[in-house]
């Protein structure tokens, strides 16, 4: 909404600066978005008279003249000669400002002495005054010119003036018109707003005589006014209209439709003007009738803008008997609208449901200055008062003759709504003490009436004898409770003065205030094992997401591309994103972990839980300078290694590994039946035993080159591998690519954070390595099983230290070395007890694995 | 007599002087073995004392024992050197040479401002809520006293979520709270899943399931449907702040605003209240923060956060007195914190996760 300084002032006097009214504004909830100056050049330069003309005492080219500038004479020095006593010249009054010239700095007029003559300003040459190029002698006017006049007026120029670009909030349409934000400085400034005086010279027929209005759905249309203005000229509008209206951006079209646009702008009440003629009289009827009426479902109408809209039985139409003639509300019709030919006039002035108009203007996207006002809430109580404003300014700028009074169709009557505001409350939620006094006057100044004054109000339940009940005025369609009237006095109190008072009261308590701590912890742990933190987009592409989770996406409806159509199934697409974005800059060795929320929908059912997930490429190690494996390049044992230690470190111990069988490569076979108890269920048995999250948590198995799925006890927390590098290459991704998700949510429940002391070891511990030749198949958990098995007599703990390949170690076995570690809380160990339970284990070892062990 | 007196000094000399010639640890101990050894020529010195007078051996012992001390403290304190010399690297070691780094990583800029707002309102008796970021209309506009046709939501554009067929067949109903607090979108009708525009969605929630008093601040990802560009991501963060007690003015309000600005932005910033509108809140304010950032950027005021007393219609909608009740919700942007207090200029960069960049903070 735009409104400006000269306009608001018409209405309402204040003496702001233009920059105070802007501040003034934006504190009273009126943000100001944007002040242009318009004009001004010329301020401070007026039409004067010289009254004598003398040499200068000190100068012969010189003169000292007396001159009239209209409210008294000053004495100037001036240079030229081409002038006389009597003549009327431009005089630029001390504090003034010269136009610039191109190139150079405006130049300010003061008070000052030449040649020892004070001179109280300069009279101008046309080139001073950026009037052409005549550098010789005075600018010599009309010796009609009015002394005193501001020169810009004698120019015919419009004077300066200041455009404010307002945002307006939705919650008060009162204050899209210039009205509505004079009504605002009047209520800070306490200076009366004065609405222009209507006085209509009426004539001729009645304008119920010469239109009848039938209002069809009047839930829709509650209110409706027609007047007729006959034998009007149209013509370019005025001056002064054509400006005010294009001052504020809007086209200035002909003398009548710009008067609708003026009165809109002024009043905020959206007008119509229909050309009397076009609109059709039923056979036989007196006069033609305007019906409000539904569109039919699939009615074509050609708008105003020569844009034919079909319609459905949802929306408003202004007809005549035959035809329609307007959308109500949003736009007029192509067939009805004022043209060069036009003589008679009829003026619309209505009120329409904004729930309606909106939904109308939605569908169509057609949104215009009226759709704006109505959908927001327009003033049903000043459609007649806007109406008679229209036509004072019609038969102003296009003559003709005013039907006499108005048809107003106007089936129930605006009753003010009545809200009692508790002077008491005000104090209690501001945290001020605003006098009963003040609190009226403000409301009063604001339009509120009084409807019970205090004291004389009934005491309510709660006894409160301080209470005010008003009638709240047809244009504030947002006061609807007690609270809205507080606000009101905030805003004309000074929400600045209101003392800020230290926080106190109840400490609060949420159940997850916990939770934040814990993600908080695992992005600590996360950072400290070298990994940095991403925020991904949780909108992506389908293709993306496919890749992730398969079909079971959460598809937007709405969405701004198909590069953000879906919420991420996983989070492992956006650190793909920040891998491909780091690499694509040149920095190739990338650790990055994320914690948030993915989206997935199976089966109907929506699932929003939390990850964690990690990314690593590149090298390993920070760049050094020396050391044979500097250059070595992150693979799955680190990244199983960060997952160890981070979720140790997070509380989640007895983890299991296992790979997953449908990855690409040939999964490890346990080397006999019993080494397989314990060990970890496979995803489909999982599902067949009842783990919870199984489906969720593992992607697609074609994204990995191999992986594996880490769980706790039945539970699936999650997954890691390397990803397919056919895939890494699409991701512009070269190095090995490991990847693990974890379900957060999960981790949380199970993780136990407990903590408690173990007495260190008084006896010294006794150690055995076994290194033996395996088969490639057999694992490490193979191992450990037999170890578990075989419960070896004070065995405190079993190391890998060694696996090795190649010499003396037969193709297709490895060779993989253990440390062995015994120790009793009581006593120190012989070694032939150590001795008896290394010999039964490494037995068992033999016997289990097949294994070729080399004692040492 | 004479004669072996005379034969200590030219033997004790000559095993010093290979002693001290000895360079290495091991030409030491070959040294030592020459000399001190049990065939060594100063032990074979000390085997001619048994066959001297009787009368000769006090001094003549006297003399070699000397000479053996001499030697031995010679001995250690040529090992004790060479020992030195072998602990000493074979390079030199280059003290400005660049050291063998164990990189830390780093938390997103935009994860440490969540947490030092989070502990300046924790300060205050604040706790952290949570709630879930696929909402439905209920939650997010419409007990929010923003109904459907109200031009309120058009401040916001909404991303709304497609139905699947068949989708919420066995949806649990009822409470939605997991232990954690992690919510699941509730059973909606068709057509009002959305993402939520605000965390003001949480209020709701909170509310709705817990007496009041409460305090709460509600941190997290919030959606508008706003093509990206320098100011804009269709992702972004904002925290939220609630407190509902007795006789809660819109002083306290101030009173916490200008605390929590304080922490944040530095003890110098100063706050202004501006009216506003939100339609949950009546009165509401706008906020503008002004400091040595704000003027760095050219602005005396820069808009900073929204708020206002909670309108009584909400406290309504989840089944709180409005006369016995009243309370305030405030809430600001995460992201535009972080640009101003680090002097980003594109949000974008927050999403881009360019190392470059996470380094930085």
């Amino acid at each position: 909404m735009k409104v400006t300084l000269n306009w608001l002032k018409q209405y309402v006097d204040f003496d702001w600066s233009a920059t105070e009214l802007a501040d003034r504004l934006t504190m009273l909830g009126i943000e100001v978005e944007g002040v242009v100056k318009l004009g001004g050049e010329l301020d401070g330069v007026v039409v004067a008279q010289v009254i004598t003309k003398d040499k200068h005492p000190n100068a012969d080219k010189l003169t000292v003249c007396r001159v009239n500038d209209g409210k008294g004479e000053r004495q100037i020095v001036c240079g030229a000669q081409n002038f006389k006593a009597g003549d009327k010249v431009p005089l630029v009054l001390p504090g003034s400002t010269l136009p610039a010239k191109p190139g150079e700095a405006p130049f300010t007029i003061k008070v000052g002495k030449i040649r020892g003559v004070e001179s109280h300003g300069m009279m101008c040459s046309p080139q001073e005054l950026g009037l052409g190029n005549t550098v010789e002698g005075l600018l010599i006017l009309r010796e009609d010119a009015t002394v005193g006049q501001p020169f810009a007026e004698y120019l015919g120029r419009t004077g300066s003036d200041v455009v404010y670009d307002l945002e307006i909030t939705p919650n008060r349409p009162d204050l899209n018109s210039v009205i509505g934000i004079a009504r605002e400085i009047s209520a800070v400034t306490g200076n009366p707003l004065k609405l222009p005086q209507i006085k209509l010279a009426e004539a001729g027929s009645r304008a119920e005589e010469l239109v009848a209005v039938r209002i069809e759905n009047a839930e829709l249309c509650p209110r409706y006014t027609a007047r007729v203005v006959r034998g009007v000229k149209i013509a370019p509008s005025p001056d002064w209209l054509r400006s005010a209206l294009e001052k504020v951006g809007i086209r200035s079209i002909s003398n009548v439709v710009d008067v609708t646009n003026y009165v809109m702008l002024e009043t905020g009440q959206p007008l119509h003007a229909f050309d009397y003629h076009l609109l059709a009289k039923q056979t036989g009827a007196p006069c033609p009738a305007i019906v409000i009426r539904p569109a039919g479902d699939g009615e074509k109408f050609m708008t105003l803008d020569g844009q034919e809209r079909t319609l459905t039985s949802q929306m408003l139409l202004i007809a005549d008997e035959t035809k329609a003639v307007a959308l109500a509300g949003v736009m007029g019709g192509q067939n009805s609208e004022i043209n060069l030919n036009t003589v008679d006039v009829l003026i619309e002035s209505a009120y329409f449901k904004p729930q309606n108009i909106r939904a109308t203007s939605k569908k169509l996207e057609l949104r215009t200055e009226s759709s704006y006002r109505f959908e927001r809430g327009a003033d049903i109580g000043i459609c007649d008062w806007a109406s008679q404003r229209a036509a004072q300014l019609i038969l102003e700028t296009a003559g003709g003759t005013l039907a006499q009074g108005v048809v107003d169709a106007y089936p129930k009557p605006f009753t003010p709504k009545q809200i009692a505001l508790r002077h008491s409350q005000t104090d209690a939620v501001l945290g001020i003490a605003v006098p009963m006094e003040q609190q009226i006057e403000s409301l009063q100044r604001l339009g509120l009436e009084i409807e019970t004054a205090p004291g004389t109000a009934p005491s309510t339940a709660a006894g409160m004898p301080h209470t005010t009940v008003f009638r709240v005025p047809s244009f504030r369609v947002d006061l609807k409770r007690e609270i809205d009237l507080i606000e009101e006095v905030a805003r004309l109190y000074g929400v600045d003065k209101i003392p800020a008072t230290a926080p106190r009261g109840a400490i609060g308590s949420n159940p997850y205030d916990d939770v934040h701590d814990q993600l908080g912890e695992a992005r600590r742990i996360l950072t400290g094992l070298g990994l940095f933190e991403t925020q991904g987009q949780t909108l992506i592409s389908d293709a993306a997401g496919k890749l992730m989770a398969g079909e079971s996406l959460v598809a937007l409806s709405n969405p701004l591309s198909s590069d953000m159509n879906v919420l991420r199934p996983s989070l492992l697409p956006g650190l793909l994103d920040a891998l491909r974005y780091n690499l694509n800059h040149k920095t190739y060795d990338v650790a990055l972990f994320e914690v948030g929320r993915v989206f997935t929908e199976t089966n109907g059912r929506r699932r929003e839980e939390r990850r964690v997930a990690i990314a690593l490429t590149g090298q390993r190690s920070p760049l050094f300078w020396k050391g044979d494996d500097r250059e070595a390049r992150f693979d799955l044992y680190d990244l199983k290694g960060l997952l160890e230690e981070f979720l140790e470190q997070f509380g989640l111990r007895g983890l299991t590994y296992a790979r997953r069988p449908d990855s690409a490569t040939v999964p490890l076979n346990p080397a006999s039946p019993e080494s397989c108890r314990g060990f970890p269920l496979s995803p489909s048995e999982g599902e067949r035993a009842g783990v919870r999250g199984c489906s969720s948590v593992l992607h697609p198995p074609s994204l990995f080159l191999e992986s594996a799925t880490v769980q706790l006890g039945k539970f699936q927390l999650g997954e890691l591998g390397q990803l397919l590098p056919p895939l890494a290459r699409q991701y512009d991704l070269r190095d090995a690519v490991l990847l693990a998700e974890l379900n957060l949510d999960q981790l949380l429940a199970r993780r136990n954070t407990g903590k408690s002391f173990r007495t260190l070891p008084a006896f010294p511990a006794i150690r055995r390595d076994v290194a033996m030749i395996l088969p490639e198949a057999t694992s490490h958990d193979a191992v450990l099983q037999v170890v578990k098995q075989a419960k070896p007599a004070n065995l405190e703990g079993v190391e890998l230290f060694d696996v090795f390949r190649g010499k003396n170690v037969p193709p297709g076995q490895k060779s993989m070395a253990y440390a062995f570690t015994y120790r009793h809380a009581e006593r120190t160990l012989t070694d032939a007890e150590v001795n008896a339970a290394q010999e039964n284990l490494v037995a068992q070892l033999k016997q289990h694995l097949q294994a070729v062990v080399r004692e040492s | 007599m004479a004669g072996f007196l005379d034969q200590i000094e030219p033997v004790k000399q000559s095993a010093l002087a290979e002693l001290q010639a000895a360079t290495d640890l091991a030409a030491l101990e070959q040294a030592r073995v020459n000399h001190l050894g049990s065939n060594g020529k100063f032990t074979a010195l000390m085997k001619q004392l048994g066959a001297l007078a009787k009368e000769e051996k006090p001094a003549a012992g006297k003399a070699v024992n000397s000479a053996k001390v001499a030697l031995e403290a010679a001995l250690a304190q040529r090992r004790a050197e060479l020992e030195l010399k072998a602990a000493l690297p074979q390079e030199p070691t280059d003290f400005t040479l660049p050291g063998r780094r164990r990189a830390l990583g780093k938390l997103h800029p935009l994860t440490q401002v969540t947490e030092d707002i989070v502990r300046s309102f924790r300060k205050i008796g604040f706790v952290v809520a949570d709630g879930p970021e696929v909402e439905d209309e209920y939650h997010c506009f419409d007990a929010l006293n923003t109904p459907a046709d109200h031009p309120a939501r058009d401040m916001q554009d909404t991303f709304y979520l497609r139905n699947a067929e068949g989708r919420m067949q066995n949806e649990e109903t009822g409470d939605r709270t997991t232990e954690h607090g992690v919510q699941t979108a509730p059973p909606a009708p068709p057509a009002s899943t959305l993402l939520r525009t605000h965390t003001s969605s949480v209020q709701i929630r909170v509310m709705a399931k817990q007496p009041p008093p409460v305090r709460i601040i509600v941190p997290g990802r919030v959606y508008r449907r706003d093509n990206a560009d320098a100011t804009h991501n269709p992702t972004f963060h904002q925290v939220e702040g609630l407190y509902v007690d007795r006789n809660v003015t819109v002083g306290d309000l101030k009173g916490t605003v200008e605390f929590v600005f304080k922490e944040l932005m530095g003890e110098e910033t100063r706050i202004r209240f501006r009216p506003h509108y939100f339609s949950y809140t009546e009165p509401s304010f706008e906020i503008d923060f002004s400091s040595a950032l704000t003027r760095k950027m050219g602005k005396e005021w820069l808009e900073i956060a929204g708020c206002g007393m909670v309108h009584p219609q909400v406290f309504e909608n989840v089944g709180y007195d409005p006369e016995v009740w009243t309370g305030w919700a405030f809430g600001f942007g995460i992201e535009r914190i972080a640009m101003i207090r680090y002097g980003i200029t594109d949000i974008r960069l927050f999403y881009e996760n360019d190392v470059r960049f996470l380094k930085q903070f």
